[in-house]
């Protein structure tokens, strides 16, 4: 055993204990297993063209961490920068932006500037991109001001575009301005092959307003801020669109390729910082007939890979700031993102390149404005950088009724 | 051995004999007394009042920063939106070098760091009201955390 040998030896050791240590609570591994089980009948599988592959970072110790995990039960594995799946479809590209936060020009020009270089970035691709999504969270505060500076920088580009909101675009007005600039929240369409859905996740939160005689600005601050609990599980489905959901998706055939865009992700990451959609049994119950789901969403503002069933989740950047991993529920097939340098504005952000190549694949790249995005070593990684973490929920959340309704 | 103890305990009984003789307001003050339970409870609330402040200040409250006359963020950015329950902070992990700085730190200069550069407010006084607060909610979010100084 040589030096070399000796230290993959300890960053060996190390990853599998931080892999055990930030996989899952075992409360949140448990409830997982058991959806899994739910979802995918005795000999069930998802389809086999789901094989996913890492064009980049691929490394046969991050493999045995997973399994180690217990999360890879199927022996595939996730993707990194690149998923692959195979199915009858013509090429095509389409791109994801969001989370782009936008307070108005003269408070925080940082902002429009990276959301601005990810629009030029989409404009320039080449091939072009079929369509952009823009996911959610545009403005920061919902104020008109804010939403009218993103659909005037919206303006760079020039292909299709369709949009669905986030919690920050709609709780000033209740969604007003954001529906007259950019049309209903939830939508369907077909391209190429692939049935498109966009989910309005946001826009059906409980009135924690009303009770408390809460100013709209007052509403929207609660919104606001991730690490509070006053606006309660605000993240759902709800039970008219999931009828609509299920309308959208009954006709279309059960093998092919369904992809789902959500500002939240649909499935139960860390509901203490609403990463969740809280009604998010009932979406699995819904596609559990489809073996070829896609679910890209925002929010999170991080690199995350999940798979519930016969449906994975991929994580979008946000251009604006990126968040630390939750203490607990990061999914154990995600491979976390790299330490990014707080001094950088432009590190730790970015948007996503989607394409459907002529092999028939989907691929999706993180495009991150820096090198590396996938940490391999722990001491440069965003979960294993908080393996001696414990964190406190805040005094304030405590108090609230909502504290602990969670589960 | 043992005398040394007796005589150092024998100076002590009298020099607090000699405090409480002379009545100085800003004497020492020394307990001598098992805690009660009312004592305990009067310790924390001084703790969690601290907590409070700094809870306030790291999410940005506006009429906190006002009180304390400070302004630590110029972007509308405030610390709790990059370190949601004061994750990602490692208090636990300083002093240690500090890249960004390139320097050795200790968590009141990274407090103010992130004041000045993410957040372009103002840089504030390290022994300040405010960053006493900041520390302490900083700490108290950290609870439990395991302390490994020096760590990358
Ligand atoms: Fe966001
Ligand atoms: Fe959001």
């Amino acid at each position: 055993m040589d030096d070399h040998d000796r230290l993959e030896c300890l960053r060996e050791e190390s990853r599998a204990a931080w892999w055990k240590k930030i996989g899952s609570s075992a409360e949140m591994a448990g409830l997982r297993h058991e959806m899994d089980k739910e979802l995918k009948q005795p000999g069930e599988h998802p389809d086999p063209s789901l094989g996913i592959t890492r064009r980049t970072f691929l490394h046969k110790s991050l493999l045995t961490a997973g399994v180690a995990a217990g999360a890879a039960t199927y022996g595939w594995f996730p993707l990194i920068n690149t998923l692959d799946l195979a199915y009858g479809a013509e090429a095509f590209r389409f791109a994801w932006v969001s989370d782009s936060h936008l307070y108005p020009k003269t408070v925080n020009t940082r902002f429009v500037d990276k959301v601005t270089r990810a629009f030029k970035d989409v404009q320039a691709m080449s091939p072009p991109a079929d369509f952009l999504i823009y996911g959610g969270d545009l403005a920061q505060l919902g104020d008109p001001v804010e939403l009218d500076l993103g659909a005037d920088l919206l303006k760079e580009v020039k292909i299709r575009k369709v949009f669905i909101p986030g919690e920050h675009d709609w709780y000033l007005d209740m969604g007003a301005k954001w529906t007259k600039l950019f049309g209903p929240s939830n939508w369907t369409f077909d391209h190429k092959g692939v049935r498109f859905v966009g989910l309005d996740t946001v826009s059906r939160g409980p009135d924690y307003w009303t009770a408390k005689k809460m100013t709209p600005k007052e509403r929207m601050g609660h919104m606001a801020t991730l690490d509070g609990s006053v606006a309660g599980a605000w993240a759902g489905v709800g039970r008219d669109q999931l009828e609509w959901l299920n309308r959208t998706l009954a006709p279309w055939p059960r093998n092919k390729p369904v992809v789902i865009f959500t500002h939240n992700p649909l499935y139960e990451y860390y509901p203490p910082w609403n990463f969740w959609v809280r009604d998010w049994r009932e979406v699995h119950e819904v596609v559990k007939p489809f073996t070829n789901v896609t679910n890209v969403h925002g929010h999170t503002h991080q690199v995350l890979y999940n798979e519930v069933g016969k449906m994975r989740s991929i994580g979008m950047l946000a251009t604006s700031w990126t968040w630390p991993y939750a203490p607990e529920g990061v999914p154990a097939l995600t491979k976390c993102k790299v330490r990014v340098d707080p001094g950088d504005p432009f590190d730790g952000v970015g948007w996503s390149r989607l394409t459907v190549t002529a092999a028939e694949r989907v691929e999706n790249e993180y495009v991150m404005w820096r090198k590396d995005i996938i940490a391999e070593a722990p001491w440069d990684s965003g979960c294993a950088d908080n393996i001696n973490q414990v964190l406190s929920p805040r005094i304030a959340d405590r108090e609230w009724p909502y504290y602990g309704a969670y589960k | 051995m043992k005398s040394t103890r007796y005589a150092l305990a024998g100076l002590g009984v009298f020099l607090g004999l000699l405090l409480v003789v002379t009545g100085g307001t800003d004497r020492a003050l020394a307990h001598k007394e098992k805690h009660t339970p009312e004592q305990l409870k009067a310790f924390e609330d001084v703790f969690m009042e601290q907590v409070k402040i700094g809870d306030l200040l790291f999410h940005g409250d506006g009429a906190t920063e006002k009180r304390l006359n400070v302004t630590l963020s110029k972007t509308g950015m405030a610390c709790a939106m990059c370190h949601p329950f004061g994750s990602d902070n490692h208090p636990y992990e300083f002093p240690k070098f500090q890249e960004q700085m390139n320097k050795f730190a200790t968590l009141r200069d990274m407090i103010n760091w992130c004041i000045e550069k993410p957040n372009e407010g103002v840089k504030i006084d390290p022994d300040s009201d405010a960053m006493k607060a900041l520390e302490t909610y900083i700490y108290w979010s950290n609870k439990g955390s395991k302390l490994d100084p020096g760590r990358h």
